[in-house]
């Protein structure tokens, strides 16, 4: 090679290398103590739901004594903003920083902050499915260094919602895409928890949505009411959805809240600051000694937010009890269209 | 943390030595790169999940990039689509099949082997397993580069980019040319897929979001750096330019910049890489001391 700057710097990489391979041998453990703990948070990017999460971790340390402005606690905030090759640098950047602490804010997020430590603990903010996102071993025992907060949807409340608006009702069908493991999962959890519940449940997968109108149709008449997991592909068909068990005036009650805008009939949702508040209590919680990521089960809301489309109830000719109405939002479809 | 910084800065810049073989040589933009990236990455994860051998596994993570570079390559040259646009529909159309390989958006490495984990019998300190790594891996794809370029083929392959009619009239078959360069060049950057997925642990549908700003960047920097040089300096240049920037951004974000806008840094450093020739000549021009370019 006869370019002496090339030269040069391909040394001072390899100088670099080996200098702190022997120093790395010598030096392992010495860290100053710190007067205040430290919380590091890594978020896969800016989106409202993700955004209104670390809004509420913000709370959530605030109410159990962690104020960043009372100089309580220092929270380092660091956003990938979905560009996956910076967040294994800001996650070395996070536990570099010596947190006692690390928030995961989405699945990339917190792989990369689970693959840099197996030490600091790692609190996961709003992850689904933390078992097949290969985060915990389980949900119950995470084992290693991991807990967190699930933002699985309240099926148990969401099918005693049901119960209580339409008292009369026997039969469930549950319409669910094939395709996408994650409903699939929550399409049998739901069909566990009716039965216990005394509604006897029925499996609808859908393999494409073109065969979704026959299909909706068809269970339009057999069941007395349908519900929806999370599901990307029938969220997309809404519509057809809507239309068809309005046909037949079979109430539909999904699980998220955006379902029902378009045409749902009710739902319990979880409200993402909620979620963010949940997950900073953990922080603060490991941040104080009393628990221990290994020993916390993962965190899966049972309660939510009653949310009701009136203009679907009125339609359906379904009343609503006061007692309901008052707690929960109303949405119309008006909303949705404009 | 500045040895992690080098060590991915030796991975990514196996995706710059792979974008290179299209955009310097063959001298067209191949967006495949942003699908091809992301599928060596999934499919390499797909198969240590289905218990394949890391090294297997990469392997076919590159086999996957090869198919997707020559049925772009069959679009440009067959199908008379554009280039840019060629390599935009195989792009989205690689998101259906990582759908498809991993069977979710996104799938775990953790605690399963890695390629890294051949390493591990060394007892390095952390990262240098990756270092290790990197170096091995680039090692063997500038030898081979350099001596594919050497050959005949090797050799008409580069004319096909220097000049075409040149070339066509020499009898070189140039589509030939073109579907090789691309099926070879997003195999390499599906092995840098495949390479990084396995150091970060995770393969993800949307990994592949902006990578070839990371690729042109190493090539960039090294050219604005080193200037004029051989082939086998310049390869080495796009290794120096790709540690460059990954240590550019472990600066950036050292320094407690908001990292919500580290993509306004990262534009603003290859921004300032572009401009430096210009601001060499304008320096030039006010002084008027400086040696003749021969």
């Amino acid at each position: 090679m006869k370019n002496k700057k090339l030269m040069g710097s391909v040394a001072i990489i390899f100088i670099i290398l080996l200098v702190s391979f022997f120093s790395s041998q010598a030096q392992e453990t010495s860290s100053p103590k710190k007067k205040i703990p430290e919380v590091g948070v890594l978020q896969y990017v800016s989106h409202p739901a993700l955004d209104e999460i670390y809004r509420g971790i913000k709370a959530g340390l605030k109410q159990e004594g962690y104020d960043p402005k009372k100089q309580t606690v220092k929270i380092n905030f660091q956003n990938g903003q979905a560009d996956q090759s910076k967040l294994k640098t800001m996650s070395e950047q996070l536990v570099n920083k010596q947190a006692d602490v690390l928030v995961g804010i989405a699945t990339p997020a917190a792989q990369a902050l689970a693959n840099t430590t197996q030490k600091t603990p790692i609190v996961l903010g709003a992850i689904t499915d933390p078992v097949s996102a290969g985060l915990v071993k389980s949900n119950e025992k995470p084992g290693g260094n991991i807990t967190g907060v699930s933002d699985q949807s309240p099926v148990a409340a969401q099918i005693e919602l049901a119960k209580k608006l339409l008292p009369q009702a026997k039969k469930m069908g549950i319409l669910y895409s094939s395709s996408e493991a994650n409903s699939e999962y929550q399409a049998n959890k739901a069909s566990t928890i009716a039965k216990k519940a005394g509604i006897e449940a029925k499996n609808f997968p859908v393999n494409s949505t073109n065969d979704l109108l026959t299909i909706v149709q068809e269970m339009a008449n057999q069941v007395d009411f349908i519900y929806i997991p999370t599901d990307n592909t029938i969220a997309n068909a809404m519509q057809t959805v809507v239309g068809a068990a309005n046909n037949a005036a079979t109430p539909i009650i999904p699980s998220v809240d955006t379902m029902v805008e378009q045409g749902g009939l009710a739902t319990v949702g979880i409200n993402q600051y909620d979620l963010g508040v949940k997950t900073g209590q953990m922080v603060a919680m490991i941040l104080k000694g009393k628990s221990k990521p290994a020993t916390t089960p993962i965190y899966t809301f049972t309660k939510g937010d009653i949310i009701i489309n009136q203009e679907q109830a009125k339609k359906l000719g379904i009343s609503i009890p006061d007692s309901i109405k008052q707690q929960a939002t109303l949405v119309s479809a008006d909303k949705t269209k404009k | 943390m500045l040895v992690s910084a080098i060590s991915q800065g030796f991975l990514w810049a196996v995706l710059g030595l792979g974008i290179y073989m299209t955009y310097r040589i063959l001298d067209f933009p191949d967006m495949t790169t942003e699908g091809s990236f992301p599928l060596g990455g999934a499919v390499c994860v797909a198969a240590i999940n289905a218990g394949v051998s890391p090294i297997i596994a990469t392997i076919l993570g590159i086999g996957s990039g090869i198919l997707a570079g020559l049925v772009t390559g069959l679009l440009y040259t067959k199908g008379k689509i554009p280039v840019i646009l060629s390599g935009i529909l195989v792009m989205s159309g690689l998101n259906s099949v990582i759908l498809f390989v991993m069977k979710s958006p996104n799938l775990s490495l953790l605690n399963k082997p890695r390629i890294q984990d051949l390493f591990g019998f060394l007892h390095l300190p952390k990262y240098f397993d990756s270092v290790l790594l990197g170096l091995f891996v680039l090692f063997v794809i500038i030898t081979l580069l350099i001596s594919f370029f050497n050959t005949n083929l090797g050799q008409a392959y580069i004319a096909t980019g220097d000049n075409e009619n040149m070339a066509k009239s020499m009898g070189i078959k140039t589509d030939r040319m073109k579907i090789l360069g691309l099926g070879l060049s997003n195999g390499v950057i599906a092995l840098s897929g495949a390479l990084i997925a396995q150091n970060d642990g995770y393969a993800d549908v949307n990994k592949g979001i902006g990578v070839i700003v990371i690729g042109l960047a190493s090539i960039i920097i090294g050219e604005v750096v080193f200037g004029n040089l051989t082939l086998l300096e310049r390869l080495i240049a796009i290794v120096v330019g790709s540690v460059l920037y990954q240590l550019l951004i472990l600066v950036v974000i050292k320094l407690n910049f908001d990292t919500t806008y580290l993509k306004i840094f990262s534009a603003i450093i290859l921004s300032i890489c572009l401009m430096i020739p210009q601001i060499k000549k304008a320096l030039r021009l006010q002084t008027g001391f400086e040696r003749k370019e021969e």
